[in-house]
């Protein structure tokens, strides 16, 4: 099995065996995960941030997820590279007003801590304008090189579009995975 | 002297300041007529570099910036349109920008060009019209490459299918385009010979025939494993190929002079308690002083994922006995994450270093002293040139 | 495979592929498609015209004919793919089925592990060139995909 398969299989495994239903097992998984999500101020990851660059060449603080989709730590965004759609008129899983969804897209996993969930989700671009320039992201959980074209995000995945300059990029929710 | 008298002598020197000499007009010759003309560069000099500036922010307005990096000055740009390559000429006379350009700006039909700058001007000589198939990457060394006689130049295709075009620079024209099975970029790898990624860890290297045409192709023995520990693209100017190095921290280096390429044995950057822990990263992740056999990587502390985070280090190291010369730490320098490096290839060796924010350093390549910095370079700094 | 049991067959994917791809749980081959093929290939397995080949009713089509066969096992896409031999036999299969069940034909044999582990890793020198011999060939001998996508 491939290596990613495993990583994957492990971490649903465990997961399903908590959050196998909507139910106060899922509650429980959260406490005990101790995964329960307060909303970030932003302020609190600049101290931490700070904190971290003042220790040196300390250890980056353990990533902090949050639930706001205009935050570069959503937890739907752990492989996003570019703009968030969010900031720029649309929203976390939609293109901004005028603008049009890649053709093709690359399609990750993120592990969502407040249900417990490993998600498979599909980063479009939304493209045919120019570069929105607000909240710009760079994640790259499990993503890989060009030659993996199919985890990679750097390309640009509008270049199959009629028009295929790049505005922004979305993560859309495609489905719970399994192992 | 008495208070009054004092007044008044200042007060005559004040008139006679004031007053012509001749009575009538100034007190010196008027100024030169200037004539507008055109700066010509400088001679050429090793501590130049290119800045590529992907200019993320305004994507459509990528530019290279010429930059001396002993007297700082900006000495001109080269426009750079949307997502470019950029590569220098064997014979360094040419800057090759492949780039694409919407002819509405950001909107509307998409036409992608290699544009032909001339170095000893920065005028645009020429340009040869491509299918619209080109990889729109972030800039590596291998989105275009020229053969050593740069008789052919090579053209990354992503569309997402893979595959290259095979241009003739003298002529301007497109000869042809060769399919790469699923292998990205092209890794110019001897006299008509183009290597490309492949995803199960193996370079595919296509032989042209003197018309640019696919005369036979072979894949290589594993070069990395692609599951395991992932190589970067951006490979890294070696004396006879190219080093490529992994998210842990495994040189890979390769001996493209012979007849196929030669793949080294790899060596660690980091020891057995430092890997996984240490790692090289970011968007030019190395940089080879070929003749002192110097190499510069960005290194950082981080986890799975982290393959794009800046250095809060460079590492200095020697090729041949592969030993660590010197770590030099970033932050005391008041730099942030290091994340592309390049040296000049002469005696008294300068370090050029982009950080996340956008500066650009200039560092002493044989002390690691800290010489300039500046921040003005570009948005997004992505790739060094040397000239 | 009797008649009956093909019909059964046939209305339970044709019922799959109505259900369509979202709010459901996804696993085995399904999820193979979704993670390693449809960012390209689409949820409708309709492709990209000009850029990206449909899966849909073609890939049944590459099935009829042993070059066919080999050419589905060794493009990039397919031989490359994180997926082991027995999977990609598996989403191979689902593909077919799922997408354009109607013309699933009972001459054409679903892939096994073995026949992938044969084929897949043989190199391909030119995708588009052996494409468009398959497609002659296929429609010498019957019905054929379009020899542009």
């Amino acid at each position: 099995m491939h290596p990613l398969d495993r990583l994957f299989e492990k971490s649903s495994r465990s997961l399903a065996q908590r959050t196998s239903r909507r139910s106060f097992v899922a509650v429980l998984g959260q406490v005990l995960t101790g995964t329960l999500l307060l909303p970030l101020l932003p302020i609190d990851r600049v101290n931490r941030a700070e904190a971290a660059a003042a220790a040196g060449a300390a250890l980056p603080p353990p990533h902090q997820p949050s639930d706001d989709p205009q935050s570069c730590d959503y937890w739907k965004y752990c492989a996003i590279d570019g703009f968030l759609c969010s900031c720029c008129g649309g929203s976390a899983h939609s293109c901004p007003p005028g603008s049009s969804a890649s053709v093709i897209a690359w399609i990750g996993t993120c592990h969502n801590p407040s249900d417990g969930r490993d998600y498979i989700v599909s980063y479009n671009d939304c493209c045919g304008k120019s570069s929105c320039g607000n909240c710009a992201c760079n994640r790259n959980e499990r993503e890989k090189p060009l030659y993996r074209l199919s985890r990679n995000n750097d390309f640009n995945w509008c270049a199959a579009n009629n028009d295929s300059n790049y505005h922004c990029t979305v993560s859309v929710i495609l489905g719970a995975a399994e192992q | 002297m008495r208070t009054w008298q004092f007044g008044a002598v200042l007060l005559g020197l004040l008139i006679a300041l004031l007053l012509p000499a001749n009575g009538g007009g100034f007190a010196a010759e008027p100024l030169a007529d200037e004539k507008i003309s055109i700066e010509p560069l400088p001679s050429k000099s090793p501590h130049w570099v290119y800045v590529v500036d992907e200019a993320f922010y305004n994507e459509i307005d990528a530019r290279v910036r010429l930059f001396d990096g002993d007297s700082y000055r900006h000495l001109g740009q080269i426009d750079a349109g949307f997502s470019p390559g950029v590569i220098q000429s064997p014979d360094g006379g040419t800057t090759a920008v492949a780039t694409t350009y919407f002819a509405r700006g950001g909107h509307g039909e998409r036409t992608d060009v290699v544009e032909f700058t001339d170095n000893a001007t920065l005028a645009i000589a020429a340009e040869i019209t491509l299918p619209p198939k080109r990889a729109m990457i972030e800039p590596t060394y291998f989105n275009l490459g020229y053969s050593a006689d740069g008789r052919f130049l090579y053209v990354s295709y992503l569309t997402p299918a893979a595959s290259f075009g095979v241009l003739d620079p003298a002529a301007k024209t497109v000869l042809g385009e060769i399919d790469t099975s699923g292998c990205v970029l092209v890794i110019p790898s001897g006299p008509n010979r183009v290597s490309s990624l492949c995803d199960n860890g193996r370079l595919l290297t296509v032989t042209l025939d003197a018309q640019g045409h696919e005369a036979s192709r072979a894949l290589s023995a594993a070069l990395f494993d692609p599951d395991a520990d992932p190589i970067f693209v951006q490979g890294v100017p070696s004396t006879n190929g190219y080093a490529f190095l992994s998210f842990l921290g495994q040189v890979h280096e390769v001996d493209f002079s012979g007849a196929a390429p030669a793949i080294q044995p790899p060596w660690s950057l980091v020891s057995d308690a430092e890997r996984g822990h240490w790692r090289p990263g970011g968007t030019q992740v190395g940089a080879i002083h070929r003749r002192l056999g110097r190499l510069y990587v960005p290194m950082h502390r981080g986890a799975e994922g982290s393959h794009k985070q800046g250095g809060s280090e460079i590492w200095v190291f020697d090729l041949k006995t592969h030993q660590r010369l010197a770590r030099w730490p970033m932050k005391p320098l008041k730099i942030d994450a290091v994340i592309a490096v390049q040296v000049s290839q002469d005696e008294a060796p300068l370090l050029f270093a982009a950080s996340e924010q956008g500066s650009v350093e200039v560092f002493d390549a044989l002390t690691g002293h800290l010489r300039h910095v500046d921040k003005n370079l570009g948005q997004t700094p992505w790739l060094f040139l040397n000239p | 495979m009797p008649a009956a049991r093909r019909a059964l067959r046939q209305t339970l994917f044709g019922l799959a592929a109505a259900a369509g791809l979202s709010a459901i749980a996804l696993a085995g081959p399904a999820q193979d498609y979704v993670l390693n093929c449809m960012g390209c290939h689409g949820a409708s397995a309709e492709g990209v015209p000009g850029k990206v080949p449909a899966l849909a009713r073609t890939l049944v089509q590459f099935m009829r004919l042993p070059a066919g066969r080999s050419y589905v096992l060794r493009v990039p896409g397919a031989s490359n793919s994180m997926l082991s031999d027995a999977q990609l036999a598996e989403v191979l299969n689902w593909i077919a089925a799922h997408f354009g069940a109607a013309q699933l034909p009972a001459s054409a044999p679903l892939f096994t592990a073995q026949e992938v582990a044969v084929q897949r890793r043989t190199p391909m020198v030119s995708v588009q060139a052996t494409r468009s011999q398959v497609v002659k060939d296929l429609a010498a001998g019957g019905s054929a995909p379009d020899e542009h996508y």
